[in-house]
């Protein structure tokens, strides 16, 4: 009922808005759904990875190059996107996370940049520099959804997305990715699968990752390679970071808060935002650990004495 | 005489050139209390690490429940019913009590139901209670002191239902009134019929808490009895003072 | 065989700046534990320093990189003091400086981007371009003969090590831990720094040439091993003629070169993952 609630008003937001708002609406709600998945993965699970926004593109190219270049129905066209999501995730995770360390941030960050060169470098198949534009959502039962009521669609794949964590944090799967987060050797003394237990929330938040980038496909109907770049990776890490990690509620104000913050301060400092950021995350780091949603914690605890 | 739950024959290990454990055979019993004792460097750490899979054996067999464990990971030995605690406190920071004796009981999940869950919960509260933590279940892990931060070691094993459960030096770093508390609640756990080996340093607290004793020196096993026995064995004695004499 | 021999000449010199960027790696994480990223940003700000002091107010080249590496020496030890030391001494663990210093990458590349033109910037060979190859080998040898005799020869050398396995008995031994994590630092952005700046006249200085430098110094130094001081040579070395080899002699577009390093990686995870040489007992 609650979740029936959550739908019908942030999609019902998007019939409010103006074209331009929607389309910064649109991409607002996007990101808020990357980082509720790259919490669970870095938050809840302790891991770094720099893959997840090419996990987004992995998702976004997949689907457009197998319903436009190999015109496969779009049902399909979903379920193979995400079948290679999974394929690639386990290809990396599987070798990078037997040992203790971070070789899952260095492999992830070098299957990001390699993500990057082979869209460059792809010629007609991922369209090279260029990307693959003028493409449609095919319509489906007959129906062309677009306007607002493709925001409905980018709304229920945010609230699938919290669902679907939400469950997994409260089960003791979710418990087990905390405890691996907290202390590994501890938790395989406990009988937990470390080494599966990671493997299994980077496949999962990975596959995630790709569905919400099926669904940008069809935001600007273009996908390009500098969409995909290792900056937005970093910046989901921020997102998180600065809004409290391991807590969804975190993740929602980071990625509100650091996707907004470009808009307010462009007239201060043009493009040069992704220092603020930067200057941000490393006082969050210093100073609150837990981010803004523990600051909101404390003041709360105050107020409430 | 109870049947043995854990058997451990022939076992070594060795780093490089130096042999930390060799050729040592012992057993734990159904609901017994067997205590491991020596002194500094007699390779009771060793040997823990060994049956609870953190190092490879170099030789020798480990046998649980008539099947071998030898060569399994730490969590599949888990997994198999041997729980252990960690001499130096190891909780998850980031969950209060009640999570951290809720993941002890990970390996006894078998479905995702809210059922499962809320019975796993009740049981942890119980454990919580048991060993003395009761009213802080909801508690950060942080604020607990290190007396009660071994205590929470101890429930988040029990929350496992282990048949066997190993201690690595529970006494050490505890203040005197706490060992009272922590012979009671051991002696609690074997009462509900699951095996204790107890690995210590402390003679004094071990001694008249156990039903066994084997003492290792220098990787050996060279005694091996009822507490009072090994009270009266020279050669222990000879062990613990000799080491003691050479340390000061 | 003519041809063979420059490659190799030229995949040895590429070999000696990943060597280098993986020692930098090595010296902060001997002591530490702590994987620093941002080394490819510190290699990146040595080469814009090369830039400004070589090619816009042409001091002869001795002298500026001089002045460069004492000036990286002090970006190495600020770095710590800021983004390090106070979460060490919360008691923070391993992974909070960590992602401290990727806030210190973006940081430091995003003023590096608003303080210089976008396009690449041009710093001049130390030598004549001929032998420049034969020079950053050189130069590279001399550094890694001297971090070798200081790891193996010097107490202050052990003592790095007797921080990294036993932070606590190091401590009762007396030695000063913020001192090595400092010195640790320092010495790394220095390192980081040099295969910078030898490596700037071949790339020329861009903002974004960091992170490329990051992931291929720190593949060298998977696959040589954290273990031995010479295995991130070994493991430059052989990264780097990999990559070129393949570039010279698979059918496959340059940018796909790019992929070896993390092919190398994971078959080194999968394979060999303390590194191609035993760490010493």
């Amino acid at each position: 009922m609650r979740w029936l609630g959550a739908f019908l008003v942030l999609s019902g937001a998007a019939f409010l808005l103006g074209d331009y708002h929607n389309d910064v609406y649109r991409k607002m709600l996007l990101w808020v759904t990357l980082a509720l998945g790259y919490n669970f993965l870095f938050g809840i699970c302790g891991q770094v990875s720099f893959s997840h926004f090419a996990f987004y593109g992995i998702g976004a190219y997949s689907v457009v190059i197998l319903l436009f270049q190999l015109h496969v129905p779009l049902p399909l066209a979903i379920l193979l996107g995400v079948a290679v999501c999974i394929v690639v995730a386990l290809a990396v995770a599987i070798p990078a996370t037997r040992l203790e360390g971070f070789y899952l941030a260095l492999a992830t960050l070098a299957l990001a940049q390699l993500f990057v060169v082979l869209l460059n470098e792809g010629g007609d198949i991922t369209g090279g520099t260029g990307g693959i534009a003028n493409y449609r959502l095919p319509a489906m039962l007959g129906l062309q959804i677009r306007g607002p009521w493709y925001t409905g669609v980018i709304v229920f794949l945010l609230l699938l997305t919290l669902w679907v964590l939400v469950k997994l944090d409260r089960s003791w799967f979710g418990r087990a990715c905390r405890a691996v987060r907290d202390n590994p050797e501890a938790a395989a003394a406990m009988g937990i699968d470390v080494a599966r237990t990671r493997v299994a929330a980077f496949t999962l938040t990975s596959a995630l990752a790709g569905v919400a980038g099926m669904v940008y496909a069809f935001v600007d109907n273009t996908v390009n390679p500098p969409i995909f770049g290792l900056e937005n990776a970093f910046l989901l890490l921020f997102m998180v970071i600065v809004g409290g990690s391991g807590r969804h509620a975190g993740a929602v104000i980071g990625a509100v808060l650091l996707f907004l913050l470009p808009f307010w301060l462009s007239p201060l400092v043009g493009h040069h935002h992704v220092l603020v950021f930067g200057v941000l995350m490393l006082a969050a780091i210093l100073l609150q650990p837990k981010g803004l949603i523990g600051l909101w914690d404390q003041c709360r605890h105050r107020f409430s004495r | 005489m109870q049947a043995s739950i854990l058997e451990v024959r022939g076992l070594s290990k060795r780093f490089g050139g130096l042999t930390a454990v060799s050729e040592l055979a012992f057993e734990v019993r159904e609901g017994e209390i067997l205590g491991m004792i020596g002194p500094n460097g007699a390779g009771k750490s060793t040997t823990f690490n060994l049956i609870a899979g953190t190092y490879p054996a170099s030789s020798g067999e480990i046998v649980f429940k008539e099947a071998s464990i030898l060569g399994l990971a730490p969590h599949q030995i888990a997994r198999r019913g041997i729980l252990r605690t960690f001499q130096h406190n190891r909780p998850f920071e980031g969950m209060p009590v009640i999570d951290n004796v809720l993941v002890g009981a990970h390996r006894l999940f078998t479905k995702n139901s809210h059922a499962e869950e809320a019975v796993r919960r009740s049981r942890a509260e119980e454990l919580i209670e048991f060993v003395g933590l009761g009213g802080l279940a909801a508690a950060d892990v942080g604020t607990l002191s290190f007396g009660q931060g071994r205590l929470l070691e101890i429930a988040r094993a029990l929350a496992g239902e282990p048949r066997l459960i190993l201690f690595d030096e529970p006494a050490a770093g505890l203040a005197p009134a706490e060992l009272d508390r922590l012979a009671e609640i051991i002696r609690g756990i074997a009462a509900r019929g699951i095996a204790v080996l107890l690995i210590e340093h402390d003679m004094h607290f071990l001694l008249p808490l156990a039903h066994r004793v084997v003492v290792l020196n220098f990787g050996a096993k060279i005694a091996d009895g009822l507490p009072d026995e090994i009270r009266r064995d020279p050669a222990v004695m000879d062990a613990y003072l000799g080491s003691h004499a050479a340390h000061s | 065989m003519q041809d063979f021999l420059e490659l190799a000449v030229s995949a040895t010199a590429s070999g000696c700046v990943y060597g280098l960027i993986a020692l930098a790696y090595l010296l902060m994480i001997r002591p530490t534990g702590i994987i620093n990223f941002a080394v490819g940003e510190w290699a990146m700000v040595a080469a814009f320093g090369g830039y400004v002091l070589l090619t816009q107010h042409e001091l002869p080249y001795p002298l500026g990189m001089g002045i460069v590496l004492a000036f990286m020496l002090l970006v190495g030890w600020v770095t710590e003091r800021i983004a390090v030391r106070p979460l060490v001494e919360k008691g923070a663990g391993v992974l909070a400086p960590i992602l401290a210093l990727l806030g210190v990458l973006v940081i430091t590349r995003e003023i590096i981007s608003v303080s210089f033109p976008p396009d690449p910037l041009p710093v001049p060979f130390a030598v004549d371009i001929q032998y420049y190859k034969y020079f950053v080998i050189g130069i590279t040898l001399a550094v890694f003969v001297a971090a070798w005799l200081f790891f193996e020869k010097t107490v202050w050398g052990r003592s790095f090590e007797a921080v990294a396995l036993n932070r606590r008995a190091a401590a009762l031994m007396g030695i000063n831990l913020s001192r090595v994590t400092a010195f640790s630092f320092a010495g790394g952005a220095a390192v980081a720094g040099l295969g910078g700046l030898l490596v700037a006249p071949n790339i020329s200085a861009h903002y974004l040439m960091g992170v490329p430098l990051a992931i291929q110094g720190f593949t060298a130094l998977v696959i040589g091993g954290v273990g031995r001081v010479e295995g991130a040579l070994l493991g430059g070395l052989l990264l780097a003629f990999a990559e070129q080899f393949t570039i010279r002699y698979a059918p496959i577009p340059g940018g796909f070169a790019q992929g070896v390093p993390l092919l190398f990686l994971m078959i080194f995870l999968i394979m060999r993952p303390t590194g191609l040489l035993k760490a010493r007992a």
